[in-house]
C-alpha cells in the first residue's frame, strides 16, 4: 500500500456528483419524455380529437345498427314491399326460360365472333403493315410492287376454327364481312336479352327504391362499412387541397363527422356518463346544414372559404381557428356563420336554398340598403345607378368622338378616293370610306341605346329620405327642428338616424333646407272622408310597405315609414298629392345644368309646362330631366277623391296638434341659411335626401366593399384598444343603457379586439370611440345613431364581416354567365320595391299582409303567390302587365286581373331597365327560354266545342261561378280572372297543371284540386259526373278543357254565363232523402 | 457507490413511471357505451288505466249573457242550386242558450292515450250550409264528407297546426274521407264557391268532447276520476274554461255562462 496519505480534501473520494448528475440526468429524461410527448401529442391535438372519434364513433353506430336493422325487417314486411317483391319474382320466373335462351344466343354468338375476331385482327394488323410499307416506298416500282403483295395477301385463305369444331377458309375480305355480319349479330341478340330482362330489372329497381325511400336510416351493410372504417382508422391528417384554388385545409382532421350523411347531435357524441357535450363532442357533429355541402362540395370548395381560420394549421385550436394576431381571417363565430356567404355571393341580394332562406345575411343586406347605409358609404353593387348613369355618360362622349373622327376620315378617303392613280386604289379606299359610313350609323345605334339607358336609369336612381326640396309644401314649419333633435322620438322605428345634433345645428341645417326649398303653389283639396280613408288605407295594401301603430300595437311593414303621427307633421294638400302620385314632382331638375327647371324655361322656349317619363327632355338643351320624384313610392291609380279620403284619415294620425309645436321663426333667418349650408355638406345629408346644392354631393363616409378584412390596427378603437385587448371587468365602453341594449352578445367581459367587437360596438353606439377624446365639432364621429335592435346589429355585423378582399380566386365569386344572372339581377329589383310585403316568391316565405289580422278569415283576398309564375304566364304579357297593371288606359281604378281584390297592384313606373331584369328574372326563375315561342294550341271542332261547353258550364265543374265575366253583378262575387285574359296571358301548359292541381301550384288557393283524374291510359278524365256528350270521348279531358278556355270568345263566354249551370245532374234517391230527413227545411236535390 | 445505485435506480423508475402513466392515460377514455342514449329512452310512467266502474259524467248547459246578436240573413241567390235556411250560425243562440259551443277536456287526462276510434265522424253539406256547423274529431279518426246538394262545394280548410288542402266534390260524388293528424281547435272549413259556408273542425287528442246542441245542452261520459280543465269554446266568443273535479261515479253539472265579445 502507498504510504501517500490520501488528501483530507480530495474531490474524488470526498466529494460525490451523485446528486448534480441525478438532477440532471432526471432533467435529461424529463426532456426525452417530453419531447416525444410533444411530438406524438403536444404538436398534435387532432390525434386526441381521431381517438375520441374512433371511440363515440364506434358507439354509435352500434346503437345506430338496432335502429336500422329493424326498419329494414319492418319495411320488408310492409304489404306494398311484399307486393313488389313477389311481382319481382314473377317477373324474373316468368322470363326465366327466355332470358336463358337469350343469354345462351348471346354467349354462343360471342364465341364466334371472338373465334373470327383472333384471326381477323390479325390479318388486318398485317394489311395495315403493308399498306404502311407501301405509303413510304419511294420509287413508283416498288410502291407497285408492295400493293400486289398487299393484294396477294388478301386472296391468300385463312383457316377460322369455329368454336362448334368446323373450319372453314376465307379471303381478307370475306373474313373482314363476316366479322361484321357476325358483331350485328351480337349487338341484336344483346339487344334482345336486354328487352327479354326489362320487365325484371324494372321490377327490382322499384323494389330497391321502395326500400331506400321508406328506410330511415343507413342500411346494415352500409353501417357495417362505416363501422370497418373507424375501427381500421389511423390517426392521420386529413385534408382537402385545391391547388388551384390555393385552398388547404385540414380542418376534418378533428371534425371528422363533418360530411356524415347521418344527422350527428353533440349529445350522440357525448362519452359515456358525462352530462354535457365535452370540446371532443362539440367538434364531433354533422354539418347542420348537409344541403349545403351538396351544392358546394367540399372536395372544391374545402372549409375556409366559407368559416375562414387558417385551414393549414394542426397545432392548436386557437392556431386552426385563426384567431390569433397576424392571422388576417379568423373563423367565423356560430352567431356570424352566414358572412362567409357574402365572400363569393356578393352580387346576390336574396341568398335562398330551397324553401331555405340565409336570414342573417339576407337581413343584413336588406338593412344596410334600406336604411340608406350606401348614401354615405361606398359599397359594390349598392345604389349603383348614379355611377352606371356617369359611366353611360362617358361612353356617349367616348362614341360621339368616335364618330365625329368618322366622319373626318371618310371625307378624307372619299377625297383621296378620287385622286386615286388606279380604279382598284379608288375603289380600295372607296370601300374603306362606306366601311366607316356604316360604322357610324351602328354607333348612331348604339348611342340611341346608351341614351334610352340614361333614361332609364335616371328614373331607377332612388333617394332613401324624402325629396327635401318638397318640405315647404309638405311639412309643418314648427315641426321640423323637433324632428332633427332625435327622429326615434317621434319615430321609434323610423330609417332616419339620430345625428347628435346641437340646438345650434339643429337651428341652421333647419334654415338652410327651409329656405332652399320650392316655393310653387299646390292645388287647394277639400276635406274627404276619413272613414273612407281609413278603410281604404287598410285595405289597399299601404300596410305591406307602412305601419301604424307603435310597440305592441304596430300593425304592417317595417319598409317605409310609419304613420302613426303623421297628422303632426304633414301639409294635407302636399299629402293628398303624395297618395295619389308620390313620384309627382314639383319641379323637374337638368344634372346638366344643374338646376330645378321651372315653368318660366319652358315658357321661354314656347313649350307647355309638362314634364313626365313621356317629356322628360331639357326645354333648354334637351339633356335628360329628373322628372319623378326620386321614391320607390308607387302609384295605387286611385281616383282623386280616395286620394282625398286616406290623405284626410292619415291627417287623424296624431298624438298633439300640429298647432302645439312651438314657432321656430328663426327658420327664416337668412344669416343662419350659409351655415346650415355647412353643416348639410358635413353630415353628409344629400347622401339620403335630394337638397338644393347638394345634387352631386358625394359620399362622406368610408368605401365599406372590403371592410371586413381592413387590417385590424386599421380599425379606429381609440382609447380603447387595450380595454377591448385584455376584456375583464371593465371591457364595456358602451354605458348609455339604450345602446348597450343594442350589443347581440350584451356588455362585453371577454376580449373583444376584433372585427366583430369593432362593427357590433361602433353600430350599437357610432360616437363610442370619441369616448375620453377630445376633438372639435368638425372631428367628431360624423356616423349617426341608426337606432338598431340586437338582431339589426348581429345582421349588420355579419354582412360587414363578410365584406372582404378573399383569398379565394375570382373564379368561385357566384357569377353566373347563364340565366341565373337574371335571378341574382331580378332579386335587386324585387327587394328594391318590397314586392315581398304582398307576394310570396318562396314557398313558405310570409308577406307582410298574410300576418295581417284582416286578412286571417278571407285569405283569398291576398295577392296572389308567384310561386311560379314565370311558368303562368306570357312574358311580353308580364312586361305590359307590370308597366301597367290596370291593362287598361282610361279605366285604371282597378286592378287588371283580379278586379275582386281590393288590395291593388300598384304601378311602380318600372324603367325599361327594370321592366326587362324583372320578366327575365320570372323566366328564369322557372327555367323557360327567352324568347318565349307559344305553344300552338288546335282550334276545336264543332263538337269537341260543344262537349267543352258542355264541361265549362257543368253542375260538377262551374267555372263561372268563380270567374270574372266582366258583368259587374256577377263579378261582385267573383273570387278568381277572367279567363278571356287566358289567351294572352297563359301558357296552356301551365293551365293543365293548374287546373290538375292547382293547391300544388299555390297552396291555400280557392280553386279546388281534386277536378281531374289521371284515367288507366295516362289520360286525364273529369272527376264528376261528365256531361252526356261525353259518352264514349277517348281525349283527354283536361287537355279539351283548356284548349276551349284558349279559344274563348267574350261572345261564347257571355252566351255561356247568361244561361246559367245546367243542373244536368240528379241526385240518387237515397241520398237526396237522407238529406231530407236530417233538415226537414232543406230541399236539396231540387231544380 | 450504493448511493449512486439507488439515485439511478431510482431516476430510471421514476421515468418509466412517467412512460406507464403516460400511456395509461391516453388508454383511459377508450372504454365507452352508450348508455345515455338507453337511459334516455326509458319509458314515461305509465298511465293508470281507465275503471269503466268509477268513471262520471259531466253535462250542462251554455248559455251567454245578454242579447244574442240577431242572425243575419244570407242571400244564397248567387247559385239556384241551393235552397237552404238563409241565416249565418255565427252564434247560434235561443233565448240565451248557446249552440255549436265546442266542450273538451283541455287538461287534467295525463298521460294518458286513447285510441283512435274506426267509425268516422261525417261532415255534410246540404241546403249549401254544413251539417254541423261544429265538428269535434279525435286525431287520426276519418271524417266523412258528402255532398248532398245539386251543386258543385269545395272543402277548404285553412289550418295552423294542420295541413292544407281544398278539393272540389261535385254533386253525388262519392264521400271524401280525410284525417287530421294533429290537436287543432276550431279549425276553419270553408267553401270558396259560397263564401257564407263556414264550419269548424275540433281535432282533440282523446274522446271527451262534446258539442252543444240547440237547447245549449252538452254531456261527456265516461270521465274517470280527477281533476280537469274544461274548455269552452265559440267561434265568436272565444274560449272559457272552467275547472271541475269529477269524484267517482260522478254526475255533474258544469253550467258556463259566455261573454259576449269585447268589440
Amino acid at each position: 500500500m502507498p504510504e501517500n496519505p490520501i488528501p483530507e480534501q480530495d474531490p474524488i473520494t470526498s466529494k460525490s456528483y451523485a446528486v448534480h448528475y441525478s438532477i440532471a440526468m432526471m432533467i435529461l429524461v424529463i426532456t426525452l419524455f417530453w419531447a416525444l410527448w410533444d411530438e406524438a401529442w403536444g404538436q398534435r391535438p387532432w390525434k386526441a380529437f381521431q381517438e375520441h372519434w374512433k371511440d363515440r364513433y364506434t358507439a354509435f353506430l352500434n346503437t345506430a345498427r338496432s335502429k336500422s336493422t329493424t326498419s329494414e325487417t319492418d319495411v320488408e314486411k310492409d304489404p306494398d314491399y311484399i307486393a313488389l317483391k313477389q311481382a319481382y319474382e314473377k317477373v324474373s320466373q316468368d322470363s326465366q326460360t327466355q332470358a336463358a335462351d337469350a343469354r345462351k344466343a348471346v354467349d354462343e354468338v360471342s364465341a364466334r365472333l371472338l373465334a373470327v375476331q383472333s384471326v381477323f385482327t390479325d390479318r388486318r394488323a398485317y394489311v395495315n403493315a403493308l399498306t404502311y410499307e407501301e405509303e413510304t416506298e419511294t420509287s413508283d416500282s416498288a410502291k407497285k410492287s408492295k400493293q400486289d403483295e398487299i393484294k396477294d395477301y388478301k386472296d391468300k385463305k385463312a383457316t377460322v376454327e369455329f368454336p362448334d369444331g368446323s373450319k372453314k377458309d376465307f379471303t381478307f375480305p370475306q373474313l373482314e364481312e363476316t366479322y361484321n355480319e357476325i358483331r350485328d349479330e351480337r349487338t341484336k341478340k344483346s339487344l334482345d336479352l336486354g328487352e327479354v330482362l326489362k320487365p325484371v330489372t324494372a321490377a327490382k329497381a322499384k323494389m330497391d327504391e321502395y326500400l331506400t325511400d321508406h328506410m330511415v336510416d343507413l342500411t346494415p351493410p352500409q353501417i357495417d362499412g362505416l363501422k370497418k372504417k373507424a375501427a381500421d382508422w389511423d390517426p392521420k391528417i386529413v385534408q382537402i387541397n385545391v391547388a388551384d384554388a390555393n385552398i388547404v385545409d385540414r380542418c376534418e382532421s378533428c371534425h371528422l363527422n363533418a360530411r356524415e350523411p347521418l344527422k350527428i347531435t353533440a349529445a350522440s357524441m357525448m362519452a359515456s356518463g358525462e352530462k354535457k357535450p365535452d370540446e371532443y363532442a362539440n367538434a364531433l357533429t354533422s354539418h347542420p346544414q348537409p344541403e349545403l355541402l351538396q351544392i358546394h362540395d367540399p372536395e372544391k370548395f374545402g372549409c375556409s372559404p366559407c368559416h375562414q381560420g387558417n385551414g393549414r394549421a394542426t397545432t392548436s385550436l386557437e392556431k386552426a381557428h385563426g384567431n390569433y394576431e397576424h392571422w388576417l381571417w379568423p373563423l367565423f363565430p356560430k352567431e356570424n356563420a352566414q358572412a362567409g356567404c357574402q365572400n363569393c355571393h356578393a352580387a346576390d341580394m336574396v341568398l335562398a336554398s330551397g324553401d331555405v332562406q340565409w336570414q342573417t345575411i339576407n337581413d343584413g343586406k336588406d338593412l344596410f340598403r334600406q336604411r340608406g347605409c350606401m348614401g354615405c358609404h361606398r359599397y359594390e353593387g349598392y345604389d349603383k345607378e348614379p355611377e352606371d348613369l356617369n359611366s353611360v355618360g362617358q361612353q356617349i362622349k367616348q362614341i360621339e368622338t368616335q364618330k365625329k373622327d368618322n366622319v373626318k376620315q371618310n371625307a378624307y378617303l372619299m377625297k383621296q378616293a378620287d385622286a386615286a392613280e388606279s380604279n382598284d386604289e379608288a375603289n380600295k379606299l372607296n370601300t374603306k370610306a362606306v366601311d366607316l359610313r356604316v360604322a357610324n350609323s351602328r354607333l348612331d345605334g348604339r348611342l340611341q341605346q346608351l341614351d334610352f339607358q340614361s333614361h332609364s336609369l335616371m328614373q331607377d336612381q332612388k333617394k332613401v329620405g324624402p325629396n327635401l326640396k318638397d318640405i315647404r309644401l309638405k311639412l309643418n314649419k314648427n315641426w321640423i327642428p323637433v324632428w332633427l333633435k332625435k327622429p326615434s322620438d317621434f319615430r321609434p322605428t323610423t330609417k332616419m338616424p339620430n345625428f347628435r345634433l346641437t340646438d345650434h345645428q339643429i337651428q341652421a341645417i333647419s334654415a338652410y333646407i327651409w329656405q332652399s326649398a320650392f316655393t310653387d303653389d299646390l292645388p287647394k283639396h277639400k276635406p274627404g272622408n276619413a272613414a273612407h280613408g281609413k278603410e281604404l288605407f287598410e285595405t289597399r295594401g299601404c300596410l305591406a310597405c307602412h305601419s301604424i301603430g307603435e310597440g305592441d300595437q304596430l300593425q304592417g311593414g317595417v319598409f317605409a315609414a310609419n304613420l302613426t303621427r303623421v297628422g303632426e307633421k304633414a301639409n294635407y294638400d302636399y299629402l293628398v298629392r303624395w297618395v295619389h302620385n308620390a313620384r309627382q314632382r314639383t319641379r323637374p331638375y337638368c344634372p346638366y345644368e344643374k338646376k330645378d327647371i321651372g315653368p318660366e324655361d319652358y315658357a321661354k322656349k314656347g313649350l307647355p309646362y309638362q314634364f313626365d317619363l313621356e317629356h322628360s327632355r331639357c326645354p333648354n338643351d334637351g339633356h335628360e330631366l329628373q322628372v319623378q320624384n326620386m321614391t320607390v313610392m308607387p302609384s295605387l291609380r286611385l281616383a282623386p277623391e280616395d286620394a282625398e279620403d286616406i290623405a284626410t284619415y292619415l291627417m287623424t294620425q296624431k298624438k298633439q296638434e300640429p298647432t302645439s309645436y312651438a314657432d321656430a321663426a328663426f327658420m327664416d333667418d337668412p344669416n343662419l341659411k350659409e351655415e346650415g349650408k355647412k353643416w348639410v355638406r358635413h353630415y353628409g345629408c344629400s347622401g339620403c335626401h335630394e337638397i338644393s346644392g347638394f345634387e352631386d354631393e358625394g359620399r362622406i363616409g368610408t368605401e365599406l366593399t372590403f371592410e371586413g378584412s381592413k387590417p385590424i390596427e386599421r380599425l379606429d378603437f381609440a382609447l380603447f384598444t387595450t380595454t377591448a385587448e385584455r376584456g375583464g371587468e371593465n371591457a364595456e365602453p358602451i354605458t348609455d343603457k339604450e345602446d348597450l341594449a343594442r350589443l347581440p352578445d350584451g356588455p362585453a367581459k371577454e376580449p373583444w379586439y376584433d372585427h366583430k367587437g369593432f362593427f357590433e360596438h361602433k353600430l350599437a353606439e357610432p360616437n363610442v370611440y370619441d369616448k375620453g377624446k377630445v376633438k372639435g365639432e368638425l372631428e367628431a364621429s360624423r356616423m349617426p345613431n341608426l337606432h338598431l335592435t340586437k338582431e339589426q346589429v348581429l345582421d349588420l355585423t355579419t354582412f360587414l364581416m363578410g365584406s372582404e378582399e378573399t383569398s379565394v380566386p375570382a373564379s368561385y365569386q357566384y357569377k353566373p354567365g347563364d340565366t341565373r344572372h337574371d335571378i341574382q339581377e331580378g332579386w335587386w329589383v324585387i327587394k328594391k320595391y318590397n314586392c315581398m310585403g304582398c307576394h310570396q316568391f318562396i314557398p313558405g316565405q310570409q308577406t307582410i299582409l298574410m300576418g295581417l289580422k284582416q286578412y286571417q278569415d278571407i285569405q283569398e283576398q291576398l295577392p296572389p303567390k308567384l310561386l311560379t309564375e314565370g311558368a303562368r304566364v306570357d312574358p311580353e304579357w308580364l312586361r305590359k302587365f307590370l308597366s301597367n297593371p290596370a291593362l287598361n288606359n282610361t279605366d285604371t281604378n282597378r286592378n287588371g286581373v283580379r278586379p275582386y281584390l281590393k288590395v291593388r297592384m300598384p304601378t311602380f313606373s318600372f324603367s325599361d331597365n327594370e321592366l326587362r331584369k324583372l320578366v327575365r328574372f320570372f323566366q328564369a326563375l322557372q327555367q323557360q327560354p327567352l324568347p318565349y315561342i307559344p305553344e300552338e294550341v288546335p282550334t276545336l271542332t264543332a263538337k269537341e266545342t260543344d262537349m267543352a261547353r258542355s264541361l265549362f258550364s257543368s253542375t260538377a265543374a262551374p267555372c263561372l261561378k268563380c270567374h270574372a265575366t266582366g258583368d259587374p253583378n256577377h263579378d261582385k262575387i267573383a273570387t278568381a280572372p277572367n279567363f278571356l285574359l287566358a289567351k294572352e296571358r297563359l301558357k296552356p301548359d301551365w293551365v293543365e297543371r293548374w287546373i290538375t292541381d292547382p293547391q300544388a301550384v299555390s297552396p291555400g288557393t280557392s280553386m279546388p284540386s281534386g277536378l281531374f283524374k289521371q284515367g288507366q291510359s295516362g289520360t286525364y278524365v273529369f272527376s264528376g259526373p261528365v256531361p252526356a256528350t261525353f259518352n264514349g270521348y277517348e281525349g283527354d279531358h283536361r287537355k279539351l278543357l283548356t284548349d276551349y278556355i284558349f279559344q274563348l270568345t267574350p261572345e261564347e263566354q257571355h252566351r255561356v254565363a247568361s244561361s246559367g249551370p245546367k243542373a244536368a245532374v240528379q241526385l240518387p234517391s237515397d241520398r237526396k232523402h237522407a238529406a231530407l230527413e236530417s233538415h226537414p227545411t232543406a230541399s236539396g236535390g231540387s231544380r | 457507490m450504493t448511493i449512486k445505485k439507488a439515485w439511478v435506480g431510482s431516476t430510471a423508475m421514476v421515468a418509466l413511471g412517467g412512460l406507464l402513466l403516460l400511456g395509461a392515460c391516453n388508454k383511459g377514455s377508450e372504454q365507452s357505451s352508450n348508455s345515455a342514449a338507453e337511459k334516455e329512452a326509458a319509458p314515461a310512467a305509465a298511465a293508470t288505466p281507465i275503471d269503466p266502474a268509477t268513471v262520471g259524467t259531466v253535462s250542462g248547459t251554455v248559455t251567454m249573457e245578454g242579447m244574442a246578436p240577431k242572425m243575419a240573413k244570407i242571400d244564397m241567390s248567387q247559385d239556384a242550386g241551393c235552397k237552404g235556411t238563409n241565416e249565418a250560425e255565427t252564434v247560434v243562440a235561443s233565448g240565451g242558450d248557446v249552440a255549436n259551443v265546442f266542450v273538451y277536456v283541455k287538461d287534467g287526462l295525463g298521460s294518458r292515450t286513447f285510441d283512435t276510434p274506426k267509425d268516422p265522424v261525417v261532415l255534410d253539406q246540404s241546403g249549401c250550409k254544413y251539417h254541423p256547423h261544429v265538428l269535434g274529431v279525435m286525431t287520426g279518426q276519418t271524417v266523412q264528407i258528402k255532398n248532398d246538394d245539386p251543386t258543385t262545394h269545395n272543402i277548404h280548410p285553412t289550418p295552423k297546426d294542420n295541413r292544407e288542402w281544398n278539393e272540389s266534390q261535385p254533386p253525388s260524388s262519392p264521400a271524401l274521407e280525410k284525417t287530421f293528424a294533429r290537436e287543432e281547435i276550431m279549425l276553419p272549413v270553408k267553401c270558396n264557391q259560397h263564401p257564407w259556408m263556414k264550419m269548424y273542425i275540433n281535432v282533440v287528442k282523446s274522446p271527451f268532447y262534446a258539442v252543444t246542441d240547440k237547447s245549449g245542452k252538452y254531456e261527456i261520459k265516461g270521465l274517470p276520476p280527477g281533476d280537469y280543465t274544461l274548455a269552452f269554446v265559440q267561434e265568436k266568443l272565444g274560449e272559457t274554461d272552467q275547472k271541475i273535479t269529477v269524484a267517482p261515479k260522478d254526475s255533474k253539472t258544469v253550467d258556463q255562462v259566455l261573454k259576449p265579445a269585447a268589440d
